[in-house]
């Protein structure tokens, strides 16, 4: 039992599940995962996301750094899940850096706008920019930090169409869907 | 008596948690994360046979289930009730297959599978609101074919819902739409609010609380975030008005919560009562602790 990632998998999938709609529902706002069994490249968080929601028809992108036998043999033994490129993935993983451009990954289309990609971003280790975030989910403007937080609000544009983004650290998970309005309040870059 | 508690066992080892198995699972949770993330828009799913006929919230029934968690204290309502047979049958089954805790209390229950109506108590953060949803595209009584609502949708096209609502006072002289009663959300879809009464539109808007729509054989999730705007349509000179019966609840004497009319004799006499029972029995207790203190 111990190699399977949740000890008990539907209470545990169930968990982990709650933790993502709290997310997704409060943006901007940091909600907990609990630790499960995965490869050592991967978060706690971006692992749960990945275990939580993928099958046999989800398209997963893993940027270089994600892209190891490791982490392709986990997801491919427990999920089913299709290793695919950047244009048909569903579930994207990696880097800020390494999934620049983001206009490579499918934004859905006016009539069916959930065909689009939800990016699980690793690591916080990119440049800040102090952001006030408002839209669905928040109640009053909050304060977080941003990288790029033009290809945000590039992004916001595009609604109802667009990504939506996890950020994923260790036990945290925190999200920026499509529907976050972002306004900068410091730009130095 | 062995035999028995061997039955027992048996029961819990067939099902999977709350019921549904994994995969459905996994598949309708990413039609939830999709739809929170574009708000009021209508998520096809690939909906499941449950162990009940269509239109007793099959859908709600398949959100709820992928949603439980084992710590969860789950209410059901039916009209506002937690004693109706709809809402009985939903809870029991939830309590077999899934364990949880139920209450019939708004403020202690966790997760709250509703049918019709949204209840008194204001609801919290983080407490999850399931519908139960017969018709999910509001505009399908008005244009039936799917490819063409579809495309309305796509370029915000509502001008025929306006029309409809416009008839309405050309003949009545006011909105007649009494439940059901569309809403725009985040200020770009219309969406069907399930047969709620109007009353209960204004709780949509900006509720701490997460809003999941489930329609079972219509094969459509959809969902209102926490915080988000929900405006009920309606045109400047004919203002949206929530309204209900103008009568005081012959139980616990609420005039701010919405009646149900009951037929209390062979000639016809009328009595109005709270639909929401729990909320009738907190005012009830209430009246009768100040009784006891005058």
């Amino acid at each position: 039992m111990e190699h399977y990632p949740f000890s008990e998998n539907s209470i545990n999938s169930s968990i982990a599940f709650r933790s993502l709609v709290n997310a997704t529902s409060y943006p901007g706002r940091t909600f907990q995962i609990n630790k499960l069994n995965k490869p050592s490249v991967l978060s706690n968080a971006a692992a749960t996301i990945l275990i939580t929601l993928c099958d046999n028809e989800s398209n997963v992108y893993l940027s270089k750094d994600y892209n190891t036998e490791e982490v392709r043999n986990w997801l491919i033994f427990n999920t089913g899940a299709i290793i695919s490129n950047k244009k048909n993935a569903d579930f994207v993983i990696g880097t800020w850096k390494s999934l620049l451009p983001l206009n490579e990954f499918k934004i859905g289309v006016p009539e069916y706008p959930e065909r689009s990609a939800t990016l699980i971003i690793e690591e916080t280790k990119y440049k800040k920019v102090k952001c006030s975030i408002d839209g669905p989910g928040i109640k009053n403007k909050l304060h977080i930090d941003l990288p790029n937080p033009e290809l945000f609000i590039e992004n916001n544009n595009l609604y109802p169409l667009g990504l939506d983004f996890y950020f994923t650290n260790d036990l945290e998970i925190l999200s920026i869907p499509r529907s976050t309005k972002i306004n900068v309040i410091n730009s130095e870059y | 008596m062995n035999e028995m508690s061997k039955n027992e066992n048996l029961d819990i080892q067939i099902y999977n948690f709350a019921y549904l198995d994994e995969n459905t699972k996994r598949m309708i949770r990413r039609a939830l994360l999709k739809a929170l993330c574009i708000p009021g828009y209508q998520v096809p799913f690939s909906s499941r046979e449950m162990p009940m006929p269509y239109g007793w919230g099959t859908g709600g029934i398949q959100v709820t289930s992928a949603c439980l968690i084992p710590k969860d204290v789950l209410k059901v309502i039916d009209q506002g009730a937690d004693d109706t047979t709809n809402a009985v049958s939903i809870r029991k089954f939830f309590q077999k297959t899934a364990n949880v805790a139920v209450t019939e209390k708004t403020s202690d229950a966790s997760l709250i599978q509703t049918r019709h109506r949204i209840p008194e108590t204001k609801l919290k953060e983080k407490q999850i609101l399931v519908y139960q949803v017969p018709i999910p595209e509001p505009l399908r009584f008005l244009e039936p074919r799917e490819v063409e609502t579809r495309k309305m949708h796509a370029l915000s096209e509502y001008g025929l819902m306006y029309v409809k609502l416009y008839e309405d006072i050309a003949k009545h002289g006011h909105i007649e739409t009494a439940y059901a009663y569309p809403v725009k959300t985040n200020g770009n879809y219309v969406t069907d609010p399930s047969p709620i009464p109007k009353f209960d539109n204004p709780k949509m808007n900006n509720s701490p609380a997460i809003q999941l729509f489930g329609a079972g054989r219509e094969q459509r999730i959809y969902a209102i975030p926490p915080y988000t705007n929900v405006k009920s349509l309606d045109f400047e000179d004919y203002p949206f008005e929530a309204m209900k019966a103008n009568f005081k609840c012959s139980i616990c004497g609420s005039s701010n919560s919405y009646l149900d009319e009951i037929i209390v004799s062979d000639d016809g006499k009328r009595s109005y009562i709270c639909s929401d029972t729990d909320y009738c029995k907190e005012q009830t207790k209430l009246n009768s602790k100040k009784e006891d203190q005058l």
